[in-house]
């Protein structure tokens, strides 16, 4: 090559990787070295180094114990949810060829709502007295009595209920991920294997899953940072209430930093999640994905 | 036609019962969300709720309108958009072009970084970006706030644009250049038209990502710059419980994207699944 492509290819590239350097990598660092420091919340207060006490305290701080475990919870019953729903429509959309086009369309539309209006919407139609699910479900004769379940009043079950919305938000993606990863399976493969007999179970495991392997971790890693950094979807609806069952570390990073004022204790929850989140996607990037792995 | 698709009648018949039942459930919670928006105050909150109004009324939008700052919301959720599209569209086209061009080391170690970018939580971002922008005198603008977005939307539009110009092919610009093209006249002129459906696209991901964001805008704006999003989590605490009118509003500022995502679905598709299949 010679150099004046590669300064051509720099010079064009040089405004996005300023502008990422700038108010992404700036910030980043600030936030980071925030975490070794006692900060005043007060503007222009002052800060004081105090080492690895932050962490410590982080790691010690029953809620924020708490608010990991939870994450990890959200995040795997969200993906878990997304995924077994999204394959099933996906195959039902491949399975029923081009006649199901339209129906790709509507099925794609909660894609396109706002996190904060769909938590919203959910919290509506699953509070306690006049939420219309649990009215639905006493009218089906399922329930006893229109408030017998408190979808986000139960301390029990809330984690799960503030998860429906973000399944029903981003299924969708999961299904068009998937239904396009199964149009390139070459049809005589499957034919192959249908003629040696495989029934649809076999056909499923043996065939098609492993040829969608790396459109699956695709979709599982994309899925999965997203749930695992959810954030407006549960504050709208619970606050992360009842008693701190739906406080996920989102929510705990955010009112440690604007309610309590800690920015430092914050800052080190902070970086500790987001350490985290790399490796976790990292080892799902070599574990399920594995790139170069024979295309 | 794939392999999978089925042949025998006797299972069609049931995976399009089957397809209907998963639609209803999935179409029905935003239909009950219009429907409601269409209730009186009072219907949208009755005990037994009831899934049809009983009377229709435009009651619950007219509200909704005429609550102090939800005009200007619109507004600035409208500008903030646009900016903020605008912005990444600028950085996100060249960056891409030469990320697939020239394959040059520092062009991979960019999308690798553009990516890890997506897996930074907002909230790690977002608090030292407020001392930025109030450092450079911009705290509380749309202007701000769409940079802001643009963090969000620039790794995304990279990734996307990058996929688009890996399938125009290289000769393009060579006969460009044979006529005497620059270079960078080559890729305004001739790979630029070329990717258009491409750029909409990333267009439109660039314009949502913003439209919908929450928390960013709840850092970074009081009240000049104030999103929808805003406004609409507002509504809980500033006006009391006001179901109706915050399903109106709701509606009001969903309705617009869907119908857009109706129009233009099949380049959405497009959009959705071309990073994530190519990998």
């Amino acid at each position: 090559m010679r150099v004046t492509d590669r300064r051509f290819a720099l010079f064009l590239m040089a405004p996005a990787a300023l502008f990422l350097a700038a108010f992404v990598l700036w910030p980043l660092i600030r936030f980071v070295s925030n975490a070794f420091y006692d900060i005043s919340p007060i503007a222009g207060g002052p800060r004081t180094p105090v080492g690895l006490e932050n962490f410590v305290n982080a790691f010690a701080s029953a809620s924020f114990q708490g608010a990991s475990l939870r994450t990890i919870v959200y995040t795997v019953v969200v993906v878990a949810l997304e995924f077994s729903l999204g394959l099933v429509v996906a195959l039902i959309f491949a399975s029923l060829g081009q006649r199901s086009a339209v129906f790709r369309t509507i099925f794609m539309y909660p894609l396109m709502i706002a996190p904060v209006v769909a938590g919203l919407l959910w919290r509506f139609l699953l509070i306690d007295n006049f939420g219309i699910l649990n009215e639905l479900l006493f009218r089906a004769g399922i329930l006893q009595s229109p408030s017998q379940i408190g979808w986000l009043s139960d301390p029990n079950i809330a984690l799960f209920s503030v998860a429906l919305p973000d399944v029903w938000l981003t299924t969708s993606f999961i299904t068009l991920v998937l239904f396009a990863g199964l149009q390139n399976i070459p049809g005589d493969v499957i034919e192959a294997a249908r003629i040696d007999g495989a029934r649809f179970p076999t056909l499923l495991f043996r065939v098609i899953i492993p040829l969608l392997r790396p459109v699956i971790a695709v979709a599982l890693i994309v899925r999965g940072i997203d749930a695992a950094r959810a954030f407006d979807i549960i504050l709208i609806q619970t606050n992360g209430g009842p008693q701190e069952s739906t406080t996920t570390l989102s929510l705990l990073i955010y009112r440690t930093m604007t309610r309590y004022g800690d920015i430092g204790l914050a800052s080190a929850m902070g970086t500790i999640y987001l350490v985290g989140m790399l490796v976790v996607a990292t080892v799902a990037i070599f574990a399920i994905w594995r790139p170069g792995d024979a295309r | 036609m794939n392999g999978i698709e089925t042949r025998r009648l006797s299972t069609k018949v049931i995976l399009w019962i089957l397809l209907a039942a998963i639609l209803v459930l999935y179409g029905f919670p935003f239909v009950y969300l219009l429907l409601t928006s269409f209730k009186t105050p009072s219907d949208a909150i009755a005990v037994p709720p009831s899934v049809l109004p009983n009377v229709w009324t435009l009651e619950n939008y007219v509200t909704a309108l005429a609550k102090d700052g939800v005009v200007p919301a619109l507004i600035n959720s409208v500008v903030t958009a646009v900016l903020s599209t605008l912005i990444s569209l600028v950085l996100a086209v060249p960056a891409a072009y030469a990320v697939t061009r020239y394959r040059t080391p520092s062009g991979r170690v960019f999308v690798v970084a553009a990516l890890v970018t997506r897996m930074v939580p907002t909230i790690a971002i977002g608090a030292p970006l407020v001392e930025t922008m109030r450092t450079l005198g911009i705290n509380d603008t749309s202007f701000a706030l769409a940079i802001a977005h643009t963090t969000i939307s620039l790794p995304l539009s990279i990734w996307l644009m990058a996929s688009f110009f890996e399938a125009v092919p290289d000769e393009l610009e060579e006969a460009a250049k044979v006529d005497g093209a620059s270079r960078l006249g080559a890729l305004w002129r001739v790979v630029l038209p070329v990717v258009s459906g491409g750029v909409a696209v990333t267009a439109i991901f660039a314009f949502l990502a913003s439209w919908n964001e929450f928390l960013f805008a709840l850092l970074l704006t009081s009240v000049r710059a104030q999103t929808t999003p805003i406004v609409i989590a507002n509504f809980q605490t500033q006006f009391g419980l006001d179901w109706g009118a915050m399903t109106a509003l709701a509606a009001l500022y969903s309705i617009p994207v869907i119908l857009l995502t109706l129009l233009l679905q099949r380049h959405i598709v497009a959009g959705l699944t071309l990073g994530a299949v190519k990998g």
